[in-house]
C-alpha cells in the first residue's frame, strides 16, 4: 500500500463536479508539489511546537507510512484529487535521485529524530528506490484535447516540465477551458510561485517570460486578475503547507533540486519549528489558519453550492484524515502542535449548507477553532475570512460556532462559555430568524458594511492609535510650511474661526519652532475646538513638555482627558493646575498628586474658590472636575457661576452645556449650546454637540443637520460622521448612508440645511 | 446623580443611560426593548477577572450596579476601553465579538438588540 500508492497517487476519483483549483486540497498538493520553497528566514516561534514525529522511522510498511503525517492525508487527498494531481506525482518522480536521498537521509538523521537508526534510514531507501525506479519510466504525454482538467492538468504538468527539459516552454494553443476567475487568479500566483522555483537557476525576466506565456495561452491576465490581499488565497497555504511538508512528510519527492537544498539549508539551521517561525514572521500569526478559512469561504462563495459542498466536504475528509494521522503520532510535542489542534477543529468544523436548511456535521467540532482564531490572530484576517462567509451564509458562521465544544485545554474561557450554554438553540434561533427573514439582506448588508468600515478603521486606525499614545499625528500637504511667520496667520486665522486652516498654520509653526509653547498651546485648543480630543492632547502634552507651567495648558489637558474619559489623568492635571497657580500654590502639596482622591481635591478647590471668589477660573476646574465625578449638579453650579464672572467665554458655555447634556438636561444644553454659538460661529465642537443632544432626544432628522454642519466645518470629525450615522439611521434616511460613507457632504449639506 | 466610586469609562456612560432612562426617549427604548442585559466589564486587562457587573434593565428602565437576581437576556463581557468604543461607534460589536474581546451568553436576538445606538452620546466639555 503506503509508499507506493503515495507516489503513483492510488484510485484517483476526481471530486465530481469541481475543478482543480476550487479543490482547495487538491490545489494544495500542487502547490505543495509543484511550488516553491521559498527561502525564508528562519527564526524562532515561541509556541509553534511541532516537529517532526518520530514514529515515523517505524518500518513496517503499512504502518509506517500510514503513521508519517500527512502521508495518509496525501493517501487520500490523492484518492479524492484530480487527476491531475497524480499526474505531477508521476513527473516529480524524475526529480533527480542522487540529491533527493541525500536529503531524505539527512531527514531520517537529524537530531530531531533522535530515535532514526541507520538501519531503518536504509529500509526507507531500499522501499523508495523500488517506487522510484518503477515510477521513471512512465511518459509524460501531454493531451491537448479531452476533459478541461485533463487538459489543464496535461499543461500545467508541460509547464513544469519545460526546464526540466532544458528545452524552454513553448506557448500551445489550448481549447478553452472555461477557467473561472478564481480558479485563474489560483493558477496565476500558482504558476508564478511555481514558475519562480522551477526556474529558480535563471534570471527574472526568464520566469516572467515563461509565466506570461504559460498565462497566455491560458487566457489568464497577468494584471487584470486582482490579487488577493496576500497574494492570492492559496498562496500563503501553500507556503505553509510546504513547509510543514518539508518537516513531516519527507517522502514526497520534489521536482526540483532548490526543494532539497533548501531542506538542508534548514536542516543546518537546526530548528524543527523554524519553518512555522518563519512562516509565522512572514504572514503574522494568522496566516495560515485565515487564508485556510479564507479558502473555505472561497469555497463557499464559488459557484453553486452544490459544487462546492463536495468540495468542502472532500476537504474535510481530507483535513480529517490529516488530523487522524497526526493524532496517531504519540509524540506529546506534537499531540499539542497548534498545527495540529487546527486541522483537527478545521477537520471537523465544517458544516454542510444544504439549501436554506442548516444541516449540522455529524461530528462535533471541537471549540478551538474560534478559539485559535481569537487566541492568536490579527484582527484584519479574521475579517476577510468572514466577509466571504457572510456573503453567503451568515447561518454558516452561527453553527460553526455553535457546533463548539472544548476538547483539549484552552486558555479562554469563551469557548467553554459556549459550550456550556444551550447553544444549540442560539444557533436554532438564529437560523429560524435567517429562514424567516428576520435578518434577511439588512443584517448581512450590515456587517458586510461593517467589516468594510472596519478595515477602513483599522487602516486609518494607525495615525490614531498613535495619537492616543500622545505622538501628534502633522497633516500631509501643509501650505503653511515654509511661512514667514506661520504662528501669526494662525493666530488670525484661529480669530476668524477657520479652525481647520488655523491648524495646518500652526502645525508649519511648530515644524519650525518646536519649542515654541505658545504655538501647541494654540494648537492644542484649535483642536479641542474642532472637536479632535486626541489631537488636542497630544498637542497640549507637548505644550506642557516646553512650558510645564502653563494653566491654560493644563486646563486644556484636564479637559481633554475628562472628555476622553480618562480619568486618572484629568485629574492629574487638574491639580497640576492648582499647583502651579501662583496663588493657590500654598493648598497643594507637592508630592501627592498622584495618590490624592477626587474628593481631595475637590475640596482644595473649594478652598481656592473660597479665598478669591472673583476667581472664574478656579469655578470652570472646579465645573470640570465635577465632570470627572458626574457630581454633574454641582458641576452646573460652577459653571453658572464662573459664567456670571465671565459670561463672553463661548468654551463656558460649551462646558456648561455639555454638563448638562451629560446629565440629560437636553433641552437646557441645546440652549447653552446656542449661546456659545453666538459668540463663535465656527465653533465646531458646539455643533456636534448640539447634534448629540438632539440625538438623545430622539429628534434624528435635527440632529442630523447639525452634524452636517460641524462636518462641513471640519471633515475630520471622524466621531461626528459615526454620529450621523446613526442619526441618519433612525431618521430612515438609509438613502443618505452611502453618501455618509463616501464622505460626501456637498451632497448631505444639499439635504439636509440648517 | 451622584459620582459613583467606579473609575471604570463605561461607568461614566452608564450613569449617563441611566439618566437617559427616565427621559421619554429612554422610556421608548424600554417599551421597545422590554430586555435585561448584563454587562461584565473588566477591570483588568482580561476579562473574568475582578468585573465590575452592571444590569441595563430595559424592563424597568434602569441601570444598576452588581449582578442580576434572575436570569438577564443576555450578558456581555468585555474590557472597558472596547466598550466605550463600541458605545461611541468606534468599533463595531459585532467583531469584537468575533475577535473575542467581547463574550455573550444568553440569547442572540436579544444580544443583537443591544446596539450602540440605544446608548446617549457623550457630550464633549
Amino acid at each position: 500500500m503506503a509508499m507506493r500508492d503515495l507516489v503513483t497517487g492510488g484510485a484517483a476519483c476526481a471530486v465530481p463536479g469541481s475543478s482543480s483549483s476550487s479543490n482547495p486540497f487538491g490545489a494544495l498538493a500542487n502547490a505543495i508539489l509543484g511550488s516553491t520553497m521559498k527561502a525564508q528566514d528562519l527564526k524562532g516561534l515561541p509556541e509553534s511546537r511541532v516537529t517532526v514525529p518520530t514514529a515515523s522511522l517505524d518500518l513496517r510498511p503499512e504502518d509506517q507510512f500510514a503513521t508519517i503525517p500527512g502521508s495518509e492525508y496525501e493517501n487520500q487527498l490523492y484518492q479524492h484529487a484530480d487527476s491531475q494531481n497524480s499526474e505531477f506525482l508521476r513527473g516529480f518522480r524524475s526529480a533527480s535521485h542522487g540529491s533527493f536521498e541525500d536529503a531524505w537521509g539527512e531527514v531520517h538523521r537529524p537530531p530531531i529524530l533522535p530515535r532514526a537508526g541507520v538501519r531503518e534510514i536504509e529500509g526507507h531507501f531500499t522501499e523508495f528506490e523500488q517506487i522510484y525506479d518503477g515510477g521513471v519510466n512512465s511518459n509524460i504525454h501531454q493531451i491537448w484535447d479531452g476533459p478541461p482538467q485533463r487538459v489543464l492538468s496535461s499543461y500545467l504538468h508541460y509547464f513544469v516540465n519545460s526546464d526540466r527539459d532544458r528545452t524552454g516552454f513553448r506557448p500551445t494553443a489550448l481549447p478553452a477551458l472555461g477557467l473561472s476567475e478564481s480558479d485563474k487568479r489560483c493558477i496565476r500566483d500558482r504558476s508564478c510561485i511555481m514558475a519562480r522555483h522551477i526556474f529558480a537557476d535563471k534570471n527574472e525576466q526568464y520566469i516572467n517570460e515563461q509565466v506570461s506565456s504559460f498565462l497566455h495561452c491560458l487566457d489568464i491576465d497577468n494584471n487584470h486578475l486582482i490579487r488577493g490581499p496576500m497574494q492570492g488565497p492559496y498562496a500563503e497555504l501553500e507556503e505553509y503547507w510546504n513547509n510543514s511538508q518539508t518537516v513531516l512528510r519527507p517522502t514526497v519527492p520534489h521536482p526540483a533540486d532548490s526543494w532539497i537544498s533548501e531542506f538542508s539549508q534548514q536542516r543546518a539551521s537546526g530548528d524543527p519549528e523554524a519553518w512555522a517561525h518563519s512562516f509565522e514572521k512572514q504572514h503574522g500569526a494568522n496566516g495560515w489558519v485565515s487564508e485556510f478559512g479564507q479558502e473555505q469561504a472561497q469555497l463557499l462563495s464559488a459557484g453553486q453550492l452544490g459544487g462546492s459542498n463536495l468540495s468542502s466536504i472532500a476537504a474535510m475528509e481530507q483535513t480529517r484524515m490529516l488530523a487522524h494521522t497526526l493524532a496517531q503520532n504519540n509524540d506529546p510535542k506534537f499531540q499539542n502542535s497548534k498545527f495540529l489542534q487546527f486541522v483537527s477543529k478545521m477537520s471537523r468544523g465544517e458544516l454542510i449548507v444544504d439549501d436554506n436548511q442548516i444541516k449540522p456535521a455529524t461530528e462535533t467540532i471541537s471549540g478551538d477553532w474560534a478559539n485559535e482564531f481569537h487566541m492568536q490572530y490579527d484582527k484584519k484576517p479574521l475579517e476577510e475570512h468572514f466577509s466571504g462567509e457572510l456573503f453567503h451564509g451568515a447561518n454558516t458562521w452561527v453553527d460553526e460556532f455553535s457546533k463548539q465544544h472544548r476538547q483539549e485545554e484552552v486558555d479562554d474561557q469563551w469557548v467553554t462559555e459556549f459550550s456550556k450554554l444551550h447553544v444549540q438553540d442560539w444557533a436554532e434561533e438564529f437560523g429560524q430568524q435567517v429562514a424567516e427573514g428576520t435578518f434577511g439582506e439588512s443584517t448581512t448588508d450590515r456587517w458586510a458594511e461593517a467589516y468594510d468600515d472596519y478595515l477602513d478603521e483599522q487602516l486609518a486606525a494607525k495615525p490614531k492609535s498613535s495619537a492616543s499614545s500622545g505622538v501628534y499625528v502633522f497633516s500631509d500637504m501643509n501650505p503653511y510650511v515654509g511661512h514667514a511667520n506661520p504662528l501669526k496667520v494662525g493666530q488670525e486665522l484661529f480669530r476668524k474661526g477657520l479652525l481647520s486652516e488655523a491648524v495646518l498654520a500652526l502645525e508649519a509653526e511648530v515644524l519650525k519652532n518646536p519649542d515654541n509653547a505658545e504655538g501647541w498651546r494654540l494648537l492644542g485648543i484649535t483642536h479641542a475646538e474642532n472637536d479632535d480630543d486626541q489631537q488636542a492632547i497630544a498637542s497640549m502634552m507637548r505644550a506642557q513638555e516646553v512650558d510645564p507651567t502653563n494653566l491654560e495648558v493644563l486646563l486644556a489637558l484636564g479637559v481633554s482627558y475628562t472628555n476622553e474619559l480618562e480619568q486618572a489623568e484629568a485629574l492629574r492635571y487638574l491639580y497640576k493646575w492648582l499647583q502651579n497657580h501662583p496663588k493657590y500654590k500654598p493648598l497643594a502639596s507637592p508630592e501627592q498628586s498622584t495618590s490624592l482622591f477626587h474628593a481631595d481635591i475637590a475640596r482644595l478647590f473649594n478652598e481656592a474658590a473660597q479665598m478669591s471668589p472673583e476667581d472664574a477660573d478656579v469655578h470652570i476646574v472646579l465645573g470640570v472636575m465635577y465632570n470627572v465625578s458626574r457630581e454633574y449638579d454641582k458641576a452646573i453650579q460652577s459653571f453658572e457661576t464662573a459664567l456670571k464672572l465671565k459670561p463672553h467665554d463661548y468654551s463656558l458655555w460649551n462646558k456648561l452645556g455639555a454638563t448638562q447634556a451629560n446629565s440629560v438636561h437636553s433641552e437646557d444644553a441645546i440652549l447653552a449650546y446656542q449661546q456659545a454659538l453666538d459668540l463663535k460661529p465656527n465653533y465646531v465642537r458646539a455643533w456636534a454637540n448640539m447634534g448629540i443632544s438632539y440625538a438623545n432626544q430622539g429628534l434624528y432628522e435635527e440632529s442630523v443637520r447639525y452634524y452636517v454642519r460641524a462636518l462641513a466645518m471640519n471633515p475630520k470629525a471622524d466621531n461626528a460622521w459615526q454620529y450621523l450615522k446613526i442619526s441618519l439611521r433612525f431618521a430612515s434616511r438609509t438613502d443618505m448612508l452611502e453618501a455618509c460613507d463616501s464622505r460626501n457632504l456637498d451632497l448631505l449639506q444639499k439635504e439636509f440645511p440648517l | 446623580m451622584a459620582g459613583s466610586g467606579s473609575s471604570l469609562k463605561s461607568a461614566a456612560l452608564l450613569e449617563q443611560m441611566k439618566s437617559h432612562l427616565t427621559t421619554d426617549v429612554g422610556k421608548e427604548l424600554v417599551k421597545k426593548t422590554d430586555l435585561v442585559y448584563q454587562l461584565n466589564i473588566a477591570t483588568k486587562q482580561k476579562i473574568g477577572v475582578d468585573d465590575e457587573i452592571y444590569v441595563v434593565d430595559l424592563k424597568v428602565g434602569k441601570v444598576t450596579q452588581g449582578a442580576y437576581k434572575g436570569k438577564p437576556d443576555a450578558s456581555f463581557s468585555l474590557k472597558d476601553d472596547d466598550f466605550l468604543a463600541i458605545v461611541t461607534e468606534k468599533m463595531n460589536p459585532q467583531i469584537t465579538f468575533i475577535r473575542g474581546s467581547m463574550k455573550i451568553k444568553g440569547s442572540l436576538s436579544a444580544s443583537q438588540k443591544f446596539t450602540p445606538d440605544i446608548f446617549p452620546k457623550p457630550s464633549k466639555l
